[in-house]
C-alpha cells in the first residue's frame, strides 16, 4: 500500500423536506501518506458530509474517488478498519461495552484482542484514560468518551485516518495530547484528515484545506 | 448569496420555524400535549400501558357482574320459563253464595296490583279443591255424570289464556264450557254437548281432548305438570284436569267449589336477566302483592309471590360472592403489573425527550416540575389509553365472559376504573419520568444506582405470600356455601404473590451475576461476546425483561395446570361416580349378554356392610364381569399402586380358605366379613386400591366377580340395581338393556353432575386466571416492545460503528437472538420451575368437592406448557428480527452525526 488518496470533483446534494440541498459542490481533495491536513471551515460547509463520503457512509451524486494502492473500484465502506479507520463527530462507541472493550472492539472482530490488548491499555494511559477502562461509555465525560473513539481509530494503525472534530469536546492539555497521537500516525505513513475548528490543529497540520459551500480550496480560510 | 445559503433559506425551513414558533406561542398547557405529540413512539407506549392498566382494572367488575348473571340465569334455564317470571298468586275462599261476578272482581285483586305498577300480567286461574258434601275441604271437585252419577276420581279446572288451544283436540264445539281428558270423559260416560256437573254447577262438555300424560305437551304446560302427570306412581292419580273455556264459566264453578287460586304472572326473558334487573322485577313484584292485598275482598285468604326468581338471584349472587375472593386479588396483581408497564412507559418518555429534559433539568427544573411537564405532554395519549381499556375491557367480557348481560352498577365501577386507570396510570408514569430524567442529569458520572433500586422490595411479596400461606393453614381451600363451591381467595393470592416475588428475587440475583459472565464472554465469539456485554450493561432492564417472561410462563403454568388438574379432578370424580362415561340402570333382574359386553360392561349393585375396626360399615359391593370392567370402567392411575387390569386379574384367583377374592377400596386386606344385606358372602380382600370406580356414596367399595358370588334373593335386603356401564352414547346400551329383558329406570349422566351450577364458581375461577396468564403475557410482550424501543438509539449507533469496525451482519443478527434467549430461555425455566413448586403446594388443596372421590389428581398441561415456551421463543426471535431491520434501516451518516 503507498497510501493517501484524492477526491475530484465530488457532489452531493440531498433532500431536506422540499429542500434541496447541494452540501459538496465539486470538491477536490488530495491526501498523501504520511499527511497530516487539517480541513477547516464553518458549521454546515460540508466537512462531515465530506469525511462521509469518504469513509463509505455516503456515495457521491458526481465525482470520482481514489485510494491509492487499492483497486479503484473498490468501494471505501468495505475497506477494514486498519485500511480506514474513522473517529465520527458523534460518540460512536458501542454503549454497552466498557472503554477498554470499544478501544479493543476492531481487534476482537478481527480475533486479535489478545495480541492487541496491551497496545490499547497504552493507547488508554496516553490518553489519560487509565482509570476509566472498564466503565461504560455513559459512565465517561464527552471528552473522555473521544479521546477514547481516537484511541480506538489508532488500534491497528490505520491507512487512513479520518477524524471529525476530534478536539471539540477536550481542554487544551488533552487536545494536544490527541494531536500529539494523530501527528503519530501521520509519521507512521498514514494519511490524516482531521475536519476541526481548533486553529492549534491547524497550526499542527502540514496542510489546511478550507471548506466553504460545499467547495475546498487550499490554505486556511480569510 | 451561495447556492446553499439561497437553498437554506427557501424552501421548508421557514416554514418549520414558523409552525414552531406559532407552538411555542401557545400555553403550556396548550402547548404540552401537542409537544406530546411528536413523540410517537412515546404516545403508543402511554396509550397501550395504560389501556392494558384500565383493562385490567375495568375487567374485574364487568366480570363478576358476568359472572352473577351467567350463574342467575343458568340457574333458571333448566327450569321451566315461569320459575323467571314475576309471579304474585292468592286464594280465595268461602265463595259459596257470592255470584261469579263477585267472585271474578275479588279475583281481580292481584290484577289491579300489577295494573297499579304498571304492567299487565297475565291470569292463571285454578279450583283445585272444593267444598265437599261434609262441608270439609276435598282435592279436586266432585263430578257427576251426564247421567248424574258421580264419578269415583274428582277434576281439577283450569283457566288461563289459549288454554284449550295449547292441547291435542279430540272433539269440540263452539261456546263456553269445560273440556275433559279423554280418559275423564270416558270413565264419565259424556261426550260433547253433554252436561256434567262440577261441584254442583252444571257445565256443558264442549271439548275432548288427549291426556296430557300421554303427549309431549310442550312449554306451555311445563309449569303446570303436577296437575296431569302421576309423578309419585301413586295408585291414585290425580284429579281429572278440566279446562274451562272462558273466565265467566270458571267463575260459575269456583262458586260451587267455593275455592279457588289465582296467579298473576309478567313474562320475563330469563335469558338475558341480571342481577339488578332482577331486584327490581322482586321488588315490583312485592309492590304489586303490596298493592293487591292493601284492600284485600272479603274472600281474600292470602297470597304470595313466586320465590324461584329470588331463590336464582340468592344463588347467583353466592357464586358471584364466591368469585370475588380470588378475582379480586387476580384484579390487583394485574393492575399492578401494568402499573410497572405504565411507569417503564414514562421512563421511555424520558428517554425519547431525553436532550430537552436534560437542558431543562441542567437549569435547575426539579423533578416535581418535569413530572408535570411529562403529565401534561401523555395526559392525552393516557386518556385514549384508559378509553381503549375500558373498551376493550368491555369486549372482553363480551367475547369471552360468562353472560353478555351486565349490571348499570357494573359499567359504571368500570368507568370509574378507567378514569382510576388514567389517574395512577398518568401519575405513575409522571413520577417515573420526572424522577427519571432528574436522575439522569444530576447523577454523577460513573454512580451507581440510588438506594431504593438495591431494596429487596420482591421480600415484601414473598412476606405476604407466607402470610397467605400460613392462613391457609387454618382454612378450606374450596368451600361449600348453600352448595355452592368456593376458591378461597388466599388460594389464588398465596400462589401469585410466592410467584412474583421469587421470580423478581431470582431474576435479581441471576442477572448480579452477569458481571462475571463478561469474562466468560471475552473468550467466545463476537456475538456472544456482545449479548453477554448488552445484557451485563443493562442490568435492571434485564432483570425486569427475565422477570417479565418468568412472570407470566410461571402464572400460565400454574393456572393451566389447575385449570387441567381441577377439570380432570372433577372428570374423575363424575367418572367415579357413574363408573364409565354414562351408565344406564334397572332394578328388574337380566342377564348379561353379548351385546352388553360389545357396549361397554355388565354390573350389579348391592348394599353391603363389612366389619371394620370392630363396627360394621356400609359398603357399595359391585359385582362385576371381569372380561369386560377394566376395558370400560373409569380409571386413572393415581387410584392405586397396580393397573385396573391387574386388580380384576386378582377376582379370578383361587378362593382363599374358601372365600371369594375381592378387591377392595376403603378396606383393609383380610377377611371383611362381608354381608350383601343380611347375607354373609365369605370374602378375602386380596388387592386394595385408594378408589374405585362406581363409588357412589364415597365409601368402601368392593369388587366381586359377578360369577362368583351366590344367588343373592331379593329377600336379602340386598337392594340389588343391574347396570351397563358404557363408555359409547347412551341408545346402544338402552337397547342392550331392554333385549336383555330389563327395564331402564334411571340414565345416570355426566352432564348431571358436571353442568351442575354449583361448580360454575371454580370453572370461572380458573377462566379468569387464564386470562390473568395471558393478559400477563400481553404485559411482557408489550415490555419487551419497550425494552427493545428503549434501547434503539443507543443500538442503533452502536452496530453502525460496529459494522465499521469490521462486524457482520450475520454476527449481529446472532447476537440479538443470543441476548434476547438469553432471557428468554431462562425466563422459560425460571417460570417453569416456579409454576411446578407453586402447584405442588396447592394442588392437593383444591378439592372441587370434598364429598366425592378421588382426592385432586394432578394433570400437566404439556400442551399448554409448550405452546407458552414456543410463543416465548418466537417472540424473542422476531423480537430480534425486528431490531436487527432497525439497525439495518440506519443512515450512519445520519446516526453518528452530532446530536443535538
Amino acid at each position: 500500500m503507498t497510501g493517501g488518496f484524492t477526491g475530484t470533483g465530488l457532489v452531493k446534494r440531498y433532500r431536506r423536506d422540499a429542500e434541496t440541498v447541494l452540501a459538496l459542490a465539486g470538491a477536490d481533495l488530495a491526501v498523501a501518506a504520511g499527511e497530516f491536513v487539517a480541513l477547516v471551515g464553518p458549521s454546515g460547509s460540508g466537512k462531515s458530509t465530506l469525511l462521509a463520503l469518504l469513509c463509505g457512509w455516503e456515495t457521491a451524486d458526481a465525482g470520482r474517488l481514489a485510494y491509492r494502492g487499492w483497486p479503484a473500484d473498490r468501494r471505501p465502506d468495505t475497506l477494514g478498519w486498519p485500511e480506514l479507520a474513522l473517529v465520527p463527530q458523534a460518540l460512536g462507541l458501542v454503549a454497552d461495552l466498557s472503554l477498554l472493550d470499544n478501544v479493543l472492539l476492531p481487534a476482537r472482530l478481527r480475533g486479535t484482542a489478545a495480541a492487541e490488548r496491551e497496545r490499547a491499555s497504552a493507547l488508554l494511559a496516553d490518553f489519560g484514560l487509565d482509570h476509566l477502562a472498564d466503565r461504560y461509555p455513559h459512565q465517561a465525560s464527552l471528552g473522555e468518551q473521544q479521546r477514547a473513539e481516537v484511541a480506538r481509530a489508532l488500534l491497528l494503525r490505520p491507512g487512513v485516518l479520518l477524524a471529525d472534530e476530534p478536539t471539540a469536546h477536550q481542554d487544551r492539555g488533552s487536545a494536544d495530547r490527541l494531536l500529539d497521537a494523530v501527528t503519530g500516525a501521520a509519521r507512521d505513513g498514514a494519511a490524516v484528515l482531521v475536519a476541526t475548528h481548533d486553529e492549534i490543529a491547524w497550526a499542527r497540520a502540514d496542510r489546511v484545506l478550507s471548506m466553504r459551500d460545499g467547495r475546498i480550496t487550499e490554505g486556511p480560510p480569510r | 448569496m451561495s447556492e446553499l445559503t439561497r437553498l437554506r433559506r427557501s424552501g421548508t425551513t421557514a416554514g418549520s420555524g414558523g409552525r414552531r414558533a406559532a407552538l411555542w406561542r401557545l400555553a403550556p398547557w396548550t402547548r404540552a400535549p401537542l409537544l406530546g405529540l411528536r413523540q410517537p413512539a412515546a404516545v403508543v407506549a402511554v396509550v397501550v400501558t395504560t389501556a392494558v392498566l384500565a383493562c385490567a382494572l375495568a375487567s374485574a367488575p364487568l366480570f363478576l357482574s358476568s359472572a352473577r348473571s351467567a350463574a342467575l340465569q343458568q340457574q333458571l334455564a333448566p327450569q321451566c320459563a315461569e320459575a323467571g317470571w314475576q309471579t304474585t298468586g292468592g286464594s280465595l275462599s268461602g265463595l259459596t253464595g257470592r255470584t261469579p261476578q263477585q267472585v271474578a272482581a275479588d279475583a281481580d285483586a292481584l290484577r289491579r296490583g300489577w295494573a297499579a305498577q304498571g304492567r299487565e300480567s297475565r291470569r292463571v286461574l285454578l279450583v283445585d279443591r272444593a267444598l265437599g258434601a261434609s262441608g270439609n275441604q276435598q282435592s279436586g271437585m266432585l263430578v257427576r255424570s251426564p247421567s248424574g252419577e258421580a264419578v269415583s276420581q274428582p277434576a281439577t279446572m283450569l283457566w288461563r289464556p289459549d288454554v284449550t288451544r295449547r292441547v291435542e283436540v279430540l272433539d269440540s264445539t263452539p261456546g263456553p264450557g269445560v273440556w275433559l281428558p279423554a280418559s275423564y270423559a270416558a270413565a264419565a260416560d259424556a261426550a260433547v254437548g253433554e252436561e256434567i256437573m262440577l261441584s254442583g254447577v252444571p257445565v256443558p262438555v264442549t271439548g275432548i281432548y288427549t291426556d296430557l300424560f300421554e303427549t309431549d305437551p310442550g312449554a306451555y304446560w311445563c309449569d303446570w305438570d303436577d296437575l296431569f302427570l302421576n309423578r309419585a306412581s301413586s295408585d291414585v292419580p290425580p284429579p281429572a284436569l278440566a279446562l274451562a273455556t272462558d273466565e265467566a264459566t270458571f267463575h260459575r264453578v269456583a262458586v260451587g267449589a267455593g275455592f279457588l287460586t289465582v296467579v298473576e304472572q309478567v313474562p320475563t326473558d330469563a335469558a338475558s336477566l341480571t342481577a339488578a334487573r332482577t331486584r327490581e322485577l322482586l321488588a315490583e313484584e312485592h309492590r304489586a302483592l303490596t298493592a293487591a292485598t292493601a284492600a284485600p275482598p272479603p274472600t281474600w285468604t292470602g297470597g304470595g309471590v313466586d320465590d324461584r326468581l329470588a331463590a336464582a338471584l340468592a344463588g347467583g349472587q353466592r357464586i358471584a360472592s364466591g368469585l370475588r375472593g380470588p378475582v379480586v386479588p387476580v384484579a390487583v396483581a394485574g393492575a399492578l403489573l401494568a402499573v410497572v408497564l405504565v411507569a417503564a412507559a414514562g421512563s421511555f418518555w424520558a428517554d425519547r425527550r431525553a436532550a430537552e429534559v436534560r437542558l431543562l433539568a441542567a437549569r435547575g427544573v426539579g423533578p416535581v416540575p418535569l413530572a408535570g411537564k411529562a403529565a401534561l405532554e401523555l395526559g392525552v395519549p393516557a386518556l385514549a389509553g384508559a378509553a381503549l381499556g375500558w373498551a376493550a375491557s368491555r369486549l372482553l367480557i363480551a367475547a369471552l365472559g360468562p353472560a353478555d348481560d351486565l349490571d348499570p352498577s357494573a359499567t359504571t365501577a368500570a368507568g370509574w376504573a378507567g378514569v382510576a386507570a388514567f389517574v395512577v396510570g398518568l401519575g405513575a408514569a409522571a413520577v417515573v419520568a420526572g424522577l427519571r430524567a432528574r436522575s439522569t442529569a444530576e447523577r454523577p458520572l460513573g454512580h451507581g444506582p440510588h438506594w431504593p433500586a438495591r431494596v429487596p422490595w420482591e421480600l415484601a411479596l414473598l412476606g405476604a405470600a407466607v402470610w397467605c400461606w400460613v392462613l391457609l393453614q387454618d382454612r378450606d381451600a374450596v368451600v361449600s356455601e348453600g352448595g355452592v363451591a368456593q376458591v378461597n381467595g388466599l388460594l389464588v393470592a398465596f400462589p401469585l404473590l410466592a410467584t412474583a416475588g421469587a421470580a423478581v428475587l431470582l431474576g435479581r440475583l441471576l442477572t448480579a451475576l452477569l458481571p462475571r459472565l463478561r469474562r466468560w464472554a471475552g473468550r467466545r465469539s463476537p456475538a456472544v461476546f456482545l449479548a453477554v456485554n448488552r445484557l451485563a450493561a443493562a442490568r435492571p432492564a434485564t432483570a425486569t425483561l427475565l422477570v417479565a417472561v418468568t412472570l407470566p410462563v410461571a402464572v400460565l403454568g400454574y393456572t393451566a395446570t389447575l385449570t387441567a388438574s381441577s377439570q380432570a379432578t372433577l372428570d374423575a370424580k363424575v367418572g367415579v361416580q357413574i363408573g364409565a362415561t354414562r351408565a344406564v340402570t334397572s332394578v328388574s333382574r337380566f342377564a348379561p349378554t353379548p351385546a352388553i359386553a360389545a357396549v361397554g360392561t355388565y354390573v350389579v349393585r348391592y348394599v353391603g356392610s363389612a366389619a371394620t375396626e370392630g363396627r360394621r360399615t356400609d359398603v357399595q359391593v359391585l359385582a362385576v364381569d371381569p372380561d369386560t370392567f377394566a376395558g370400560t370402567a373409569f380409571w386413572d392411575d393415581s387410584f392405586a399402586d397396580e393397573p385396573l387390569a391387574d386388580l380384576v386379574a386378582a377376582l379370578d384367583g383361587p378362593a382363599v380358605d374358601g372365600r371369594v377374592p375381592v378387591v377392595a377400596a376403603g378396606l383393609p386386606a383380610g377377611d371383611p366379613d362381608l354381608r350383601l344385606g343380611r347375607l354373609p358372602v365369605p370374602a378375602e380382600v386380596v388387592a386394595q386400591a385408594r378408589v374405585l370406580p362406581g363409588d357412589r356414596s364415597a365409601g368402601p367399595v368392593v369388587l366381586v366377580a359377578a360369577d362368583r358370588l351366590p344367588d343373592v334373593q331379593r329377600t336379602a335386603g340386598a337392594a340389588p340395581v343391574a347396570e351397563i356401564w358404557t363408555n359409547g352414547p347412551a341408545g346402544p346400551a338402552i337397547d342392550a338393556l331392554v333385549d336383555a329383558g330389563g327395564r331402564v329406570s334411571r340414565q345416570i349422566e355426566p352432564g348431571l353432575v358436571q353442568t351442575n351450577a354449583n361448580f360454575l364458581g371454580i370453572t370461572w375461577t380458573f377462566g379468569y386466571l387464564s386470562a390473568l396468564a395471558v393478559f400477563v403475557g400481553v404485559i411482557a410482550v408489550g415490555g419487551l416492545l419497550l425494552y427493545l424501543e428503549a434501547r434503539t438509539r443507543s443500538r442503533v449507533s452502536g452496530y453502525v460503528m460496529a459494522r465499521r469496525l469490521g462486524l457482520a451482519r450475520t454476527a449481529h443478527l446472532r447476537s440479538l437472538v443470543a441476548e434476547l434467549a438469553g432471557v428468554a430461555v431462562p425466563g422459560l425455566v425460571l417460570g417453569s420451575v416456579l409454576a411446578a413448586a407453586a402447584v405442588a403446594l396447592v394442588y392437593r388443596r383444591l378439592d372441587v368437592d370434598l364429598l366425592r372421590p378421588p382426592t385432586p389428581l394432578l394433570d400437566l398441561p404439556w400442551a399448554a406448557v409448550a405452546s407458552s415456551a414456543v410463543v416465548v421463543l418466537a417472540v424473542a426471535t422476531l423480537a430480534a428480527l425486528y431490531a436487527q431491520r432497525a439497525a439495518d434501516r440506519a443512515d450512519p451518516a445520519t446516526v453518528l452525526r452530532q446530536d443535538a
